[in-house]
């Protein structure tokens, strides 16, 4: 261990009072991703179990189908979870920026910059892993309650054992890595100043995303012999395709969108916004695609009564299934939603902290604090009425010529849409609000030193 | 009270903690007079100009822009203060980096009520001015640092300021890039009849300015005599005539530089 690791906790507090609060966004976002994953995957496991061992028809008969379905979720699920440990990894670039100049008067160089972030973010990774097996363990008799297959899990079917705790491994290592990629991309000037270059390594993810659409797709075919319902098989397929397509050009859309609403702002909060909305798409779609995907699974809910409504007289045992489909549905919707909402409020923090010094400087000038108030709460409703919306509309769209009109005559399935995109965005908004006090204390700061 | 004064600073004085930053410090700026404020590290000098732009307010002492006095505004009042009747140029890193040159400097402009097209246009005119014609679409990451410096004097300068106030706007450059842009700054500034308060280590800098004042611990000290007059460098833009006054800036609309540099 060197000097400067040796200097790690003391650097910790230099950053004052936004040191915290970064720290605090990044083990929160670790938190709230381990819980979330180990809960899908207790769920997973937990029908794996029912299949293995299956009581009474339905479980005997469909206990395949219902793990394929929770895998569905988990695969859908993956990108915005990867993405939210990811946001939380790219907050140590920030820090770093923020920290250059006293560790450039210890002696420090570049690379043991990089190397004591990286370790930082490891622990974060590590705090947050532990923080969120609790979390798992509280939201355990939550997930009990929901009913499955006609009756509900026990906390016990749920918990996933000894391997929870293999997230204390994975999530720092996860961050770690996340964070050293995040730091290649800055570049710093001899006069210390992080200037951030083009962001440019983001294809993976978008191939990624792809090749689990048609995994998941792939899958699905396979379920064919174990279940008989051909809309769902198709739903299902056409989930992932458009989950895939979606985030596919969904930054380009964005990005094209950013740059027509530039041409036709008028005032400086529209320019603003549109502005940076144009020159970083694919950092906005990290913001709001995860409520692109939630966007989407709500479109294909809509349609999901219609399915009921139009079964007629079914079974008892379909009529579970449907009902099921439906609970899983919303689950994931819900788990998304959240996924989403602290996605946002932590890209915006980091947002806020990447461009204190410019926000500070122009407070100086004179610009008004509603200025920068108004253009932190556009930056993240323009592209997240976008991606909400048309992803919504493109559910609906490839979904309506399966059911045809039917699924306009059952409204339910239209409120269901409207109601839970509401919920998202409002969700989303009210999680960017926490950048607010972030934004007043770099705002307020009356010296920003030159070096 | 002095007519001739455009801002007038009486006994300032300002504590942080222990610290204490000014020490009663009086100063007089003259309509578009070039103050050159220079001293050791830490003597004061960014609080003065912090002060003075009623960035800071100061424990005790007055300051008055043009008679009226500013040092009791409260924080909108001085936020709208610096936006209407002052102009800023920071070391570095105060252009958005979102924005190309010619909005970077548009802003200020379109936060008075001008309208976009209007404040581009002039932003536009501005930028040729400060010889970055072609380059208004570049974003602040694609100019050098000496270009995005000119391009914070033309935004400090679009809303046609009474005061500039720069502190140590080129100590990011090298020596030539800087006294490039200062020349700029000075000139320019003269040219649009702002006074100019500026921080600055660099003698040769102090020396095209009208006047200069030292400071040490917190106060004004007998500095080396008074430096001869106005520019030695050769103008880089012969275009530019110096010391047209302008007799009052009208604080409510944008300045165009053409016609304040013919005046
Ligand atoms: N926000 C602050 N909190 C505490 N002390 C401060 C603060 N701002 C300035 N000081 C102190 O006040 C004194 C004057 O600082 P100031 O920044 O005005 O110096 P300066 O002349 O601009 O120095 P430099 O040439 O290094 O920029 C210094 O001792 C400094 O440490
Ligand atoms: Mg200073």
């Amino acid at each position: 261990m060197n000097v400067v690791l040796a200097l790690a906790p003391r650097l910790r507090s230099a950053g004052g009072q936004d040191s915290r609060v970064i720290t605090l966004l990044a083990v929160t976002a670790f938190t709230v991703s381990t819980a979330l994953t180990l809960s899908v995957v207790g769920g997973l496991i937990a029908f794996q179990q029912r299949a293995a061992h299956p009581v009474g028809d339905l479980q005997h008969d469909s206990g395949g189908f219902y793990v394929i379905l929770a895998a569905t979720a988990l695969v859908l699920l993956v990108v915005p979870l990867l993405t939210l440990a990811g946001a939380a990894a790219r907050l140590g670039v920030v820090r770093r920026d923020a920290r250059l100049s006293t560790l450039r008067l210890l002696g420090a160089t570049p690379a043991e910059v990089v190397m004591l972030t990286v370790v930082e973010t490891a622990w974060q990774g590590l705090v947050g892993a532990l923080a969120g097996v609790g979390l798992y363990v509280v939201l355990l008799p939550l997930w009990a309650m929901v009913p499955f297959q006609g009756t509900t899990f026990t906390p016990e079917e749920l918990w996933i054992g000894a391997w929870a705790l293999l997230a204390a491994v994975v999530v720092p290592l996860l961050a770690a890595t996340s964070a050293a990629i995040s730091m290649r991309r800055v570049v710093v000037t001899p006069l210390g100043v992080a200037r951030r270059q083009g962001d440019r390594a983001l294809s993976w993810v978008r191939l990624g995303a792809l090749v689990l659409g048609a995994g998941a797709f792939a899958v699905g075919t396979q379920v064919m012999g174990m279940f008989g319902s051909l809309a769902v098989l198709v739903m299902l397929g056409l989930l992932a395709l458009g989950f895939g397509a979606i985030n596919l050009v969904g930054p380009w859309v964005l990005g094209l969108i950013g740059r027509a609403s530039a041409r036709r702002a008028r005032n400086p909060a529209q320019l603003l916004a549109a502005r940076r909305l144009a020159s970083d798409p694919k950092g906005a779609w990290r913001v709001v695609g995860g409520l692109g995907l939630a966007g989407f699974v709500a479109g294909v809910l809509a349609m999901l009564p219609v399915l009921t409504a139009s079964s007629g007289e079914q079974d008892e045992e379909s009529r579970i299934i449907l009902q099921d489909l439906v609970t899983g549905g919303m689950l994931t919707l819900g788990i998304a939603f959240l996924l989403a909402a602290v996605s946002a409020g932590i890209a915006q923090a980091a947002a806020v902290l990447d461009r204190r010094r410019e926000f500070a400087l122009a407070r100086l000038a004179g610009f008004p604090v509603e200025l920068f108030d108004e253009v932190r709460r556009r930056e993240v409703l323009l592209p997240l009425l976008v991606v909400g919306a048309g992803s919504a509309a493109t559910a609906l769209l490839m979904l309506l010529p399966l059911f045809g009109t039917a699924a306009l005559e059952a409204p339910q399935g239209l409120l269901l849409l409207i109601g839970s995109l509401t919920g998202g965005v409002l969700l989303v908004l009210g999680a960017t609000e926490t950048s607010r006090p972030l934004l007043r204390s770099v705002l307020a700061d009356p010296v920003v030193r030159a070096d | 009270m002095t007519s001739t004064s455009r801002l007038q600073a009486r006994g300032l004085t300002r504590r942080f903690g222990a610290t204490t930053a000014l020490a009663g410090v009086d100063v007089d700026l003259a309509d578009g007079e070039l103050l050159a404020v220079m001293g050791p590290s830490g003597s004061g000098k960014s609080t003065l100009l912090h002060v003075l732009a009623g960035i800071l307010p100061a424990d005790a002492g007055t300051v008055t822009l043009e008679g009226r006095d500013v040092g009791g505004l409260d924080e909108k009042q001085r936020s709208l203060l610096r936006r209407r009747s002052y102009g800023f140029v920071f070391q570095f890193g105060q252009l958005l980096d979102e924005l190309p040159a010619v909005e970077n400097v548009a802003l200020p402009a379109m936060l008075q009520g001008t309208s976009r097209k209007d404040a581009v246009a002039i932003a536009a005119q501005w930028l040729e001015a400060l010889g970055l014609a072609g380059k208004e679409q570049r974003r602040p990451g694609e100019l050098s640092g000496g270009e995005a410096q000119r391009v914070a004097v033309a935004r400090a300068l679009i809303t046609g300021p009474a005061v500039v106030f720069a502190d140590e706007p080129t100590g990011a450059l090298d020596q030539q890039t800087g006294h490039e842009v200062m020349d700029v700054l000075t000139r320019t500034t003269r040219a649009a009849g702002a006074s100019l308060v500026l921080v600055t280590h660099d003698e040769q800098v102090a020396a095209w300015c009208d006047r200069r004042i030292d400071m040490r611990d917190g106060r004004v000290v007998a500095g080396p005599p008074p430096t001869p007059a106005p520019p030695v460098a050769a103008p880089p833009a012969a275009r530019f005539e110096t010391g047209a006054p302008v007799d009052e800036a009208d604080v409510a609309t944008v300045a165009e530089p053409a016609e304040q540099m013919t005046r």
